[in-house]
């Protein structure tokens, strides 16, 4: 279960990560984050993101055209 | 939030680039940067991606210049916006690429490859997408070659340059990107060409260019000399004008030949263009200047701004045009080309074909991205594709 979940539908970007920036900022350690994003772009965006700053993506899917990601804050 | 933000067109942008007097700051992710990219002689191109100027972190900033202009690129332009303000806001001088890549791909740019009182050849060149598209012009009369999606682009050449569009040609079937040809010739009341051999199976309206050996452009002796020159396609048609430019299609390019392998006969079709180039083009005079329906390298372009190589000089500089032997050319064309397809092309191919119909927005998300049509983008000098 998600400790904060980031409803970024209908954002375009960079609007996404940004909102998710924040949100992943406020998390300890540990901690569960979920995105909710319809932008195409937050496919290849969202785990190069990711990468760079270290925090583990846990999972990335497409359901009904909206793309999740849940990352583990590190 | 738009405080501080300025923007730039791709006009402005293209202007720039050619004095290298800006430096491009692309801001996408790096494999959508390595993938596609603006591609410049003169100006320098740097990738950092948006998201690394959230991190609070004054390293990003290491390499950005304070004294020159910067044209900050990302996929649609909203990415861009955001750091082009947070760059202004740091003192640096950044303008944010309006539309982003998806309006550098509809971006073409014309340049006068030759005029005199008869004849005047433009080059169209849709930088992003390397496709070049041509206006053959004489008396006031017109014959556009290859046109891309984007019509207006031709009817404003038109109206600048005064010439009527009579013809409207299609040298091949293309596979990278969706054809203007029928469209344009439908608006202008123009003849629409293709060669038969490419419409078969199609419900196209077209006038079969096998059935017309030449084409008048306007009312004076500058005639189009339609040569099937099939390798790249089986009805790939190359054009002689005025015995003086070949424009060739995918068939030669600048530095190599077009791909054999994109309907899945790649052996067959490498044949046919082995037979293309030692017989057919094989007359040719080595100062008759190829024009080609695209490049893969900005090197390919001269200072002039111009993709186009005088044919003995293609011939001198590609092993290949010389490797008479026709095994071994066969096995070299064929193989070189079987990596990476164009993005999306049987799609691309079937609206081409007429098979498929789709809105605008679709037909700009699939002719995103680079072009892969000639064979040495996996040869020699590309490191990777």
């Amino acid at each position: 279960m998600a400790d904060v979940i980031v409803d970024a539908k209908g954002l375009a970007c960079p609007m996404p990560i940004v909102k998710a920036k924040k949100a992943i900022d406020a998390l300890q350690p540990g901690q569960i984050m979920e995105v909710h994003t319809t932008e195409k772009g937050s496919m290849n965006d969202f785990p190069a993101w990711i990468r760079q700053s270290n925090h583990e993506l846990l999972e990335a899917k497409e359901e009904n055209g909206v793309f999740v990601f849940i990352v583990k804050k590190t | 939030m738009e405080s501080n933000a300025q923007s730039m067109t791709v006009e402005e942008l293209h202007r720039k680039m050619e004095t290298g007097d800006v430096l491009i700051l692309d801001v996408r992710n790096e494999k959508d940067y390595n993938d596609w990219k603006i591609e410049s002689k003169q100006a320098q191109s740097v990738n950092i991606p948006y998201f690394a100027f959230l991190e609070e972190d004054e390293r990003v900033y290491a390499g950005l210049p304070k004294d020159k202009e910067i044209a900050v690129v990302c996929a649609k332009g909203g990415a861009s916006d955001y750091v082009a303000e947070m760059l202004n806001n740091k003192g640096y001088n950044s303008s944010s690429l309006a539309g982003g890549m998806l309006a550098w791909s509809r971006f073409y740019h014309p340049v006068i490859v030759y005029a005199d009182e008869k004849l005047k050849m433009i080059q169209i060149n849709r930088l992003a997408k390397g496709c070049l598209s041509y206006a053959v012009i004489s008396e006031g009369k017109g014959m556009i070659i290859d046109p891309g999606k984007e019509i207006e682009v031709y009817l404003e050449l038109a109206g600048e340059h005064r010439f009527e569009i009579e013809h409207v040609v299609d040298s091949h079937l293309h596979a990278d990107h969706i054809t203007g040809g029928p469209r344009l010739a439908e608006q202008v009341g123009a003849t629409y060409y293709l060669s038969s051999e490419e419409a078969k199976g199609t419900h196209l309206k077209y006038e079969p260019l096998d059935r017309h050996d030449r084409i008048k452009v306007g009312d004076v002796q500058v005639e189009v000399l339609s040569i099937p020159t099939p390798g790249h396609t089986p009805g790939s048609t190359s054009f002689l004008i005025d015995n003086r430019f070949l424009l060739s299609g995918d068939t030669i390019f600048v530095g190599g030949l077009g791909r054999p392998d994109l309907g899945g006969k790649a052996k067959e079709w490498a044949e046919d263009l082995y037979h293309t180039v030692f017989f057919k083009l094989k007359d040719l005079p080595d100062d008759c200047l190829v024009l080609p329906a695209h490049y893969s390298d900005i090197r390919e372009m001269n200072d002039r701004g111009v993709v186009g190589e005088l044919l003995g000089k293609i011939r001198e500089n590609n092993e290949i045009m010389r490797n008479e032997d026709k095994a071994s050319f066969t096995e070299q064309v064929a193989g070189a080309a079987s990596m990476e397809k164009p993005p999306n092309f049987e799609e691309i191919v079937a609206i081409n074909r007429g098979e498929l119909q789709v809105d605008e927005e679709r037909a700009i998300e699939l002719e995103i991205g680079p072009n892969r049509c000639a064979v040495h983008h996996h040869g020699s000098h590309e490191e990777e594709a």
